[in-house]
């Protein structure tokens, strides 16, 4: 169109259609412009849409965006094209007679414009196509996003209610974490106390494990010991056929053996009678059975006391508690022994028995107790043969010497008529011999008495104060003549002893006796009675005579045994003195000693004699 | 000498003669009427007479104890325990204790010497006066004894 277009003719026509193309090109403006206001309310809803739906919204901005740019090019283009009409008009106002031979120029530029324009056209349809499609793609699009509205909708919907669960889901996982954290709590004592559990049973299982090494090495052992064993027990089985052999040969011997102690036991001379610890006769052997008249048969298993009742001399019941047998069973005694007991059998008289008792002991305990006894009647016929002999005896000595004794008394009181002072003399000589005669045979019965065992203690109770002072009086006028300083005490706490008062007086009166003849005239004696303990009394003689010559002092209390000192200074004496007295004392379970001279003193003697105030425990004593 | 009434009479039954005589002498030294016994069944049989001694025979104690009942008196009586016969002076003393009366009152005084503690024991309970050992005693110092009791 740059071609030069010839004639003015022509250009009215070109103007004519440059208006017709104005106009049109107004029109097209117009629909542009509509169509941009529609583009511009589509943008708006979907900035609507966008606004709304946020999340999907970013997405639609860049495409808004993408869309805001295509307007404001069109925008621009149009404005462009605003501009360019309006250049025209005025310049086909201003140039009206230039411009035709512009016009051509121009009408070749307003061609090629057109023909520009054409392209622009060209490529705003193109434009709009692509806004057409893009618009189409928006409708998509929105349709899309309305879709996805709703869905996200139902989504939120379903989220809100999931919310809802889950938020009583949490509310009851709260309340459930509380139950945990209470059972937490719990669990973490039970759990401490299992964990000091667990730690006891590590220990254990340590233990275990030590015991169970320790009890490999056993297993070890005895695996070998089970091993030796087993060789041994071979070796075993031999020896026990062996030795089975030899039991039975043993046996055999034994029983031989036993028989022959049964038989021994049998025999023996005395009565023997075995019982259990309760009393129960095991064994008698025959002499018992002579004795008791009973057979073995009709007293085993029995009580000995029912089987054998013992009497007394009076025929009176002993009582259990005093049979030996009882006495060891019971009373724990080591020995008990009933001198005088007696049995009446059935086919014999009632006899006397000498029971002797001591218990079984095995391992310390009593399990029975055997009697050993016999029959009396012998021997007491020969005691009482020999009491009778003594007796008599004694009144057979004694009957001439008070014969000598009385015809001496009467010539020396001169009832027969006065004698010479010689005949007196020799006469006073025979009257004392005779006393001394006397006196010896008195202590020699005594003697025999105590030997022979006759010399009885008939305790009772004694006053012994009373009697010392009796004893006293006896020696008063020998005291008198000799001008002893005598004295005398008795303690007042001492009533009563219970004692023989023949044999206590004899003790004092025989140590009493030779304290007096056995110091010079004018010498010292003390006499005192007190309580030497609980249960027994003291009765101490002292005097500052002639003393007891150390040499001798261990012969003093031998019978017939008299000190040299003394037989130089008084012929006077037995000798048997000290020795009955120490007889007494031992029977009556006293003591007696002596110091010669006392201490820190020089000459004298210290006579002491202990006796048990109680008397002599009678039915333990074993003569 | 000392001064006895002269009605005191004493029995004395001792078997041993000599001792008899001396008690007998010493008794009548000493102002005593002594009838004397050397038995029991001499005692009872004594043939005494009123003034002094004399045998009689009578057949039992029953007799005798009358007899003696019929004495002017009898003061005391000295008793030895080993007599002739069969019976002792025990024997004497229980029988003459147990015809009671008169004859309970008489004290009597056992002079002997059986020494036994049994014997002795046995006189003091048949209720004699006392007893002595012969051989430990003088004559004079028991019959100092019998006097004091006779004349209290």
């Amino acid at each position: 169109m740059n071609k030069q277009v010839p004639t003015i003719s022509v250009s009215d026509e070109i103007i004519l259609n440059l208006k017709v193309l104005a106009e049109e090109k107004e029109g097209v403006r117009r629909k542009l412009a509509v169509t941009a206001a529609k583009l511009a309310v589509t943008a708006k809803k979907l900035a609507v849409i966008a606004e709304k739906k946020e999340s999907i919204r970013r997405k639609l901005v860049a495409t808004a965006k993408e869309k805001e740019v295509v307007r404001l090019e069109l925008a621009v283009t149009a404005a462009k094209l605003a501009v360019t009409a309006r250049r025209l008009a005025v310049t086909a106002k201003e140039k009206e007679s230039a411009r035709r031979h512009k016009l051509a120029v121009t009408a070749a530029k307003l061609a090629m414009t057109a023909e520009k324009l054409a392209a622009t056209a060209k490529e705003k349809e193109n434009v709009r196509r692509k806004l057409a499609v893009t618009a189409a793609k928006l409708a998509v699009t929105a349709e899309k996003l309305a879709v996805t509205a709703e869905k996200l909708a139902a989504t939120a919907e379903k989220l809100a209610a999931t919310a809802k669960e889950k938020e009583s889901v949490r509310r009851k996982l709260a309340v459930t974490a509380k139950k945990l954290a209470a059972t937490a709590e719990e669990k973490e004592v039970v759990r401490r106390k299992l964990a000091v559990i667990a730690w006891e049973l590590a220990v254990t299982a340590k233990e275990k494990e030590s015991v169970r090494r320790k009890l490999a090495v056993t297993a070890k052992e005895k695996e070998v010991v089970r091993r030796k064993l087993a060789v041994t027990a071979a070796k075993l089985k031999i020896s026990y056929e062996t030795l089975e052999k030899k039991v039975l040969e043993r046996t055999k011997s034994l029983e031989m053996a036993r028989a022959k102690e049964e038989a021994i036991l049998l025999s023996i001379g005395d009565g023997l009678l075995a019982t259990d610890e309760k009393g129960n006769i095991i064994f008698i052997n025959k002499t018992a059975e002579r004795l008791f008249d009973k057979k073995s048969k009709e007293v085993m298993g029995k009580k000995f006391s029912d089987v054998i009742p013992l009497e007394d001399e009076k025929e009176v019941f002993i009582p259990l508690e005093k049979h030996p047998v009882n006495m060891v069973l019971t009373a724990g005694a080591a020995t008990a022994s009933l001198p005088t007991a007696y049995y009446r059998s059935k086919s014999r008289n009632r006899f006397p028995m000498a029971i002797m008792a001591t218990p079984v002991v095995l391992d310390g305990k009593t399990i029975g107790a055997i009697k050993v006894f016999r029959d009396i009647t012998s021997e007491r016929e020969v005691d009482k043969a020999k009491t009778e002999f003594v007796s008599l005896a004694s009144h057979q000595l004694r009957t001439p010497l008070s014969t000598v004794n009385w015809y001496a008394e009467m010539l020396l009181a001169g009832d027969v008529g006065e004698m010479s002072e010689q005949q007196n003399k020799y006469l006073n000589e025979v009257y004392r011999s005779n006393q001394r005669m006397v006196e010896l045979v008195n202590a020699l019965l005594d003697v025999a008495s105590l030997e022979l065992g006759t010399f009885a203690i008939e305790s009772e109770k004694v006053d012994i104060c009373q009697l010392a002072e009796s004893i006293i009086d006896e020696q008063k006028p020998e005291i008198g003549t000799r001008k002893l300083r005598f004295s005398f005490s008795c303690a007042k706490d001492i009533s009563f002893i219970h004692t023989d008062p023949k044999h206590l007086r004899m003790v004092i009166q025989n140590i009493l006796s030779n304290a007096i003849k056995y110091s010079p005239d004018g010498g010292k004696i003390h006499l005192s009675i007190t309580l030497a303990d609980k249960q027994n009394i003291l009765i101490k003689i002292s005097d500052n005579g002639y003393g007891i010559p150390k040499s001798q002092q261990d012969k003093i209390f031998t019978k017939l045994f008299r000190a040299d000192n003394v037989r130089d200074k008084d012929t006077d004496g037995t000798g048997l003195g000290l020795y009955i007295v120490k007889s007494i004392v031992d029977n009556s379970g006293g003591k007696i000693w002596f110091t010669s001279p006392p201490k820190n003193a020089k000459n004298g003697t210290n006579f002491c004699v202990t006796l048990p105030i109680n008397g002599v425990p009678r039915l333990m004593k074993v003569k | 000498m000392k001064q006895i009434p002269k009605n005191k009479t004493i029995l004395v039954i001792e078997d041993e003669r000599p001792l008899l005589e001396a008690i007998n002498a010493k008794l009548e030294r000493n102002g005593f009427k002594v009838i004397a016994a050397r038995s029991v069944e001499e005692a009872f049989n004594a043939n005494i007479k009123k003034d002094g001694v004399g045998a009689i025979t009578i057949d039992s104690i029953e007799q005798a104890l009358n007899y003696l009942e019929s004495l002017e008196r009898v003061d005391a009586i000295w008793l030895d325990h080993h007599l002739l016969g069969d019976e002792n002076g025990l024997d004497f003393v229980k029988k003459f204790k147990a015809n009671g009366g008169r004859w309970n009152k008489i004290p009597v005084f056992v002079v002997s010497n059986a020494a036994s503690p049994k014997t002795i024991k046995s006189y003091t309970r048949a209720g004699v006066s006392k007893y002595y050992v012969k051989s430990d005693h003088r004559l004079d110092e028991i019959i100092k004894d019998i006097e004091t009791y006779v004349t209290n």
